[in-house]
């Protein structure tokens, strides 16, 4: 137990530190999440931070709601820095429903965003337990075994650090399975959130076996009982996530080519039809080549939206076929036959070989933008929840980019 | 990972945890002895002590069992406290008819006396201050920083111990009326 921290001549109440360290290491981990992912990143923690301010004065209104009469005799103390009259559970309410406010005016896409999130929820949850262990709070009941600890006249069950050390054991895996944050590790979003989630409910229900206040129903623990709710809760998430019913998936792609590129494309449109059912095409666009400046061939682009069942991986080999039989010279950047890139696959923001879908490159250039504002003019980022008219705007590629009108006669720019 | 290998693992896992669920009342009953315990923490019993006002009377916690006491740990030389005490005195003022008490126990051991006499006198404050010469009840009560206060209920058990500033007449009082109110139903 150590409520209290002495820095010099300071001393700080363990349990608002760890709070608040375990808040801004893990907003901080989560926006470093989102930078690797393609979320939106500002808005994330942006939400984050209002949601917290929202939740501290939530948390003080609740107390007034209850206890009006404290007001009434002195104004000031609703606004006073005093930590103890807080509402806890009304001001946690507060800052998620702000949170969600915010989320939810900027498009911030749901699972995806959750995904995101882990880090933050890993930490809150351990800093939770250790603020209480700091405290003596959430004590264990009494044990004979070795590593008991004294506290509150007599050894109890460490309850608190067993539940700090899972936490840390499944961080440690959240660490590792994302490559250090760097991918979900998954190909659908939300199914990292839904596993993160069951497994912070598993230690909840196993630590608080150990707990020595328990609220009781009949002989069960609430919170084992809850947390038994949210286990089953997370596994329905993970199966609805992982393993959806609707099987079909529209997949938006990005087509280039600089070696007879009308002809090209074409081919590349009706061979892609026969495999996949063709839902829409956007015009062509003649662009400079963004690699290599003037020097080489100017490119034509066009994006494309298919329907399919493949799975991802499944997908991009069937596409890199299509490539190669269309003369693709793979490694030439120079002259290419034909470039198929995948834009976005559903609705699903993930990390694979490298690769980041939906693909980064509709946010910094032009060819991909452009067509794809004509083809869906409704479009949201997967990921960001911007808009395709916000994300033209911010390109800063100036790279020239025309759309072609085909006339019957031939081609007119 | 495929769908069969899943339902298994989700299927062994809520099985797992269902058992566990159920087994906790019986592997890990509550210990009753913690309800006859005391500890300087909420739920458990105030530990009980004896203490001598600057005058000599001897006061017991035990001497206000049925009514709600505020032990305040606090010293002449800790600002917080002393910002604090003020609001004491006119919650003490409100309450004490209802007979609230309040402890106000010097860390004498961290103190020099003649200044925790004075601090406290030249203020006129009405409610009782303890010395605590020895330390035993500062150590009995794991106080880390002044001011500590202990809030017990009339039934002798702790029900809020706030270390700092958060010892606010706003808090004092909201606490006190929910304590009088449930102690009347």
């Amino acid at each position: 137990m150590f409520p209290i921290i002495n820095i010099g001549p300071l001393a700080i109440q363990a349990f608002g530190l760890i709070l608040l360290l375990s808040f801004f290491t893990g907003s901080w981990l989560a926006a470093r999440f989102s930078a690797g992912l393609g979320t939106n990143t500002d808005v994330i923690e942006n939400s984050i931070l209002v949601g917290l301010i929202a939740g501290l004065l939530g948390a003080r209104i609740g107390f007034l709601l209850k206890n009006p009469a404290v007001f009434v005799n002195n104004l000031f103390s609703l606004v006073s820095l005093t930590p103890s009259m807080l509402d806890v559970s009304f001001g946690i309410l507060v800052g998620l429903l702000t949170a969600l406010i915010i989320a939810q005016k900027k498009y911030l896409p749901l699972w995806p965003t959750l995904d995101v999130l882990t880090p933050f929820f890993l930490l809150i949850f351990a800093g939770v337990h250790l603020a209480n262990y700091a405290n003596g709070d959430g004590f264990g009941i009494p044990t004979l075994l070795p590593w008991g600890i004294q506290l509150w006249n007599a050894t109890r069950h460490p309850v608190q650090l067993y539940a700090l050390l899972l936490a840390g054991v499944l961080f440690a895996w959240l660490i590792w399975h994302t490559r250090l944050l760097k991918t979900t590790g998954f190909n659908r979003s939300g199914v990292l959130f839904s596993v993160i989630l069951g497994g912070m409910a598993i230690i909840t229900l196993f630590t608080r076996a150990f707990t020595a206040e328990k609220i009781l129903l009949g002989a069960i623990d609430f919170n084992q009982a809850v947390s038994f709710a949210v286990l089953l809760a997370s596994l329905g998430l993970i199966y609805t996530r992982a393993f959806p019913n609707r099987k079909k998936v529209s997949v938006i792609i990005s087509m280039g080519s600089n070696v007879d590129p009308h002809t090209q494309l074409s081919k590349a449109v009706e061979v892609i039809a026969e495999e996949f059912r063709l839902r829409r095409t956007s015009s062509r666009y003649q662009t400079q080549d963004v690699l290599e400046g003037h020097q080489a061939q100017d490119f034509i682009n066009q994006v494309i939206e298919v329907e399919t069942e493949l799975a991802y991986p499944d997908l991009v080999k069937q596409l890199k076929a299509v490539e190669v039989s269309l003369g693709r010279q793979p490694g030439n950047k120079i002259t290419v036959a034909l470039d198929l890139d995948v834009l976005t696959y559903g609705s699903e923001v993930f990390t694979i070989q490298g690769k980041h879908i939906p693909d980064p490159g509709m946010l910094k250039y032009r060819y991909i933008a452009l067509p794809l504002a004509e083809m869906s003019p409704d479009f949201r980022h997967p990921g960001n929840g911007m808009s395709i008219r916000d994300i033209l705007e911010k390109i800063t590629d100036d790279t020239q980019v025309l759309k072609i009108n085909e006339v019957e006669n031939g081609i007119e720019i | 990972m495929n769908k069969t290998r899943f339902i298994i693992i989700a299927i062994t896992l809520t099985v797992l945890s269902l058992a566990w669920l159920l087994l906790t009342p019986t592997l890990f009953p509550v210990a009753d002895a913690d309800a006859s315990r005391s500890a300087p923490h909420r739920g458990f019993y105030a530990p009980s002590f004896t203490l001598e006002t600057p005058q000599g009377d001897q006061h017991a916690l035990e001497d206000y069992q049925g009514q709600p006491v505020l032990v305040f740990f606090w010293a002449s030389w800790c600002s917080v406290c002393k910002s604090a005490m003020p609001g004491l005195e006119s919650v003490y003022q409100e309450f004490s008819p209802q007979g609230f008490t309040i402890l106000a126990v010097n860390t004498t051991t961290q103190d020099i006396l003649s200044s925790a006499v004075n601090e406290f006198a030249s203020k006129g404050y009405t409610y009782t201050m303890l010395l605590d010469q020895d330390g035993s009840v500062t150590n009995a009560y794991r106080m880390r920083a002044v001011p500590t206060s202990v809030l017990v209920g009339p039934d002798g058990r702790v029900t809020d111990v706030v270390i700092g500033s958060g010892i606010s007449e706003g808090f004092l009082r909201a606490r006190l009326s929910q304590l009088l109110a449930q102690e009347s139903e």
